[in-house]
């Protein structure tokens, strides 16, 4: 201990930390630089607006499974993230302490670690083997159940750190708690919300096993939401897997599209979640 | 009714710690009344008594009879929300809403609870600031966020806001303790020029504000009321020697 001073130790885990963080990110870099490297060069305007060419002739593009993802998604947040946001006002406003508060928590929390295949099998279940085809509505709901959890958790978060200082102030003056929960407490909180949602947004853009279930795949264009749908994950799937070279170009042009798509969420998070008010917490 | 405001044997408990004893006491109206006693005296909690907040403490219970003229504020068909609009507070720290700009912030408990129209709301912040001595300072931010604007012209903010409500009373909780000396005595006199209007109910650590802005005092500890009177006559003549003790700086 002596011959290792105090200073070199201080240096010793500045280095090791640092060598050790270098190791961490090599992985993550040549992922992206991989996809790049391989997909840059599927990029083009065809690429992105026509429908997939036959098997084994080359050119079309993937466009319907760009647009069938926008679907999917969309129609995930549309159910995924209102449910969030009430469960989520619900634990941070009402249910703290109610035994009811706790066992919705308790719900939520574990329902973020289940992994995404239980809830396309449950979707699959559900849905599919009910109406007896495969629906991109059961894919909706499998990632929309999945952003409910993530989305909860963001809302009580940020609605729980608005100072009680705050509610206060609203008992004072008279005003109901609904009101309160929704026009005040809520609305400090909404950058914090929205962040939660683009981040559950984010996550649920990468799933492809509730897909593989639900709305499988389709090479025409997304007409009926009740029928099977294309998606860029699943087209991801298929076409690396085909042995068809141009193929697995395009699989490499997806799997860009949608590295890019998470990371530009990711992104402009950092920007939404700056305050209204300068000088608002 | 000669008074404002007037309790009965009021009673408050922390779950099963009680906090104050048996408090009978008369406001008459407009007037400044004073509460002073050491930490944990309980004059806080009896502030919060006189406008529900108290109950609002997981485990908190109150009893005994609040008069405000003739109705009893706790009475079972008195609604805590239409008693808090009556009875107006301000608290320690100023808490203007950061999410709404400094307008909406002296109207938030009209716009939110109550349908007014734009004029109206804009005309009653208008005088509301005026009566705080805030509106030549904001006038022209008037869009800005209420957060953005220096703690003292928040606390006033926060008073403007208590008394766009109308309120025949207004509570206040040490509403200088967060505040530079300028500041606090701007306060001070818009506190002397509101009694012209109504009953303000001060907690003040500060024995020295009570002496220069009260017209009664109410000295507490450990939950019971020592003396209550005539701010000048118990400052000058305290008849309990822990009055004298606590006013001198003896302890506390």
């Amino acid at each position: 201990m002596r011959l290792i001073g105090r200073r070199s130790k201080e240096r010793l885990i500045l280095a090791g930390t640092f060598f050790l963080s270098i190791i961490a990110i090599i992985p993550l870099l040549s992922i992206l630089a991989t996809v790049f490297i391989n997909g840059v060069s599927a990029i083009n305007l065809e690429f992105l607006t026509s429908l997939p060419a036959p098997f084994g002739e080359s050119g079309g593009g993937i466009g319907n499974a760009i647009l069938g993802t926008l679907i999917i998604n969309s129609m995930a947040c549309l159910f995924g993230i209102p449910l969030g946001i009430f469960t989520g006002m619900y634990l941070s406003e009402y249910g703290q302490k109610s035994r009811l508060g706790t066992a919705v928590r308790l719900v939520v929390e574990s329902l973020s670690g289940v992994p995404s295949i239980i809830f396309g099998i449950f979707a699959f279940t559900l849905i599919v083997t009910t109406v007896r085809h495969y629906t991109a509505i059961a894919a909706a709901i499998a990632l929309g159940l999945m952003m409910i959890p993530l989305v909860a958790k963001a809302t009580e978060i940020s609605m729980k750190v608005v100072s009680n200082d705050i509610r206060e102030a609203a008992i004072a003056l008279g005003i109901p708690k609904w009101i309160r929960t929704t026009q005040i407490v809520f609305s400090i909180a909404k950058s914090g919300v929205l962040t939660g949602c683009l981040l559950a947004f984010a996550r649920i853009s990468g799933e492809t096993a509730p897909l593989l279930f639900t709305s499988l795949f389709s090479f025409f264009w997304p007409s009926q939401v009740d029928q099977p749908m294309a998606s860029l994950q699943v087209l991801i799937y298929n076409y690396s897997l085909s042995g068809f070279q141009d193929w697995v170009l395009k699989a490499w042009g997806a799997s860009l599209l949608l590295v890019l798509i998470v990371v530009a969420i990711n992104v402009s998070v950092k920007f939404i979640a700056k305050p209204k008010f300068k000088g608002s917490a | 009714m000669v008074y404002k405001l007037e309790t009965l044997k009021l009673k408050a408990w922390f779950s099963e710690k009680q906090v104050l004893n048996d408090i009978s006491v008369q406001f008459p109206p407009k007037s400044v009344v004073a509460l002073i006693g050491p930490s944990g005296c309980g004059k806080s909690t009896f502030l919060r008594c006189l406008n529900r907040m108290h109950e609002l403490v997981p485990g908190a219970k109150v009893s005994g009879q609040v008069f405000l003229d003739d109705d009893d504020i706790y009475s079972p068909k008195m609604d805590p929300m239409d008693v808090r609009r009556k009875i107006g507070m301000v608290f320690q720290k100023p808490n203007p809403f950061p999410n709404m700009s400094i307008a909406d912030n002296v109207v938030a408990g009209l716009k939110l609870a109550e349908s007014h129209s734009k004029n109206d709301l804009a005309e009653i912040a208008e005088s509301s600031l005026k009566s705080v001595g805030l509106w030549k300072e904001v006038k022209d931010d008037l869009k800005k966020s209420g957060a953005s604007i220096s703690g003292g012209q928040q606390q006033r903010l926060c008073i403007a806001r208590a008394l766009a409500m109308k309120p025949e009373v207004i509570l206040m909780d040490e509403p200088t303790s967060a505040l530079d000396p300028a500041s606090t005595a701007n306060l001070e006199g818009l506190i002397k020029q509101l009694k012209n209007e109504i009953t303000v109910v001060i907690v003040t650590h500060n024995v020295g504000q009570a002496a220069r802005i009260s017209d009664l005092t109410a000295f507490f500890y450990l939950g019971v009321l020592i003396e209550f009177g005539d701010t000048k006559k118990l400052f000058e003549l305290p008849k309990n020697p822990l009055t004298e003790k606590y006013i001198t700086g003896r302890f506390g």
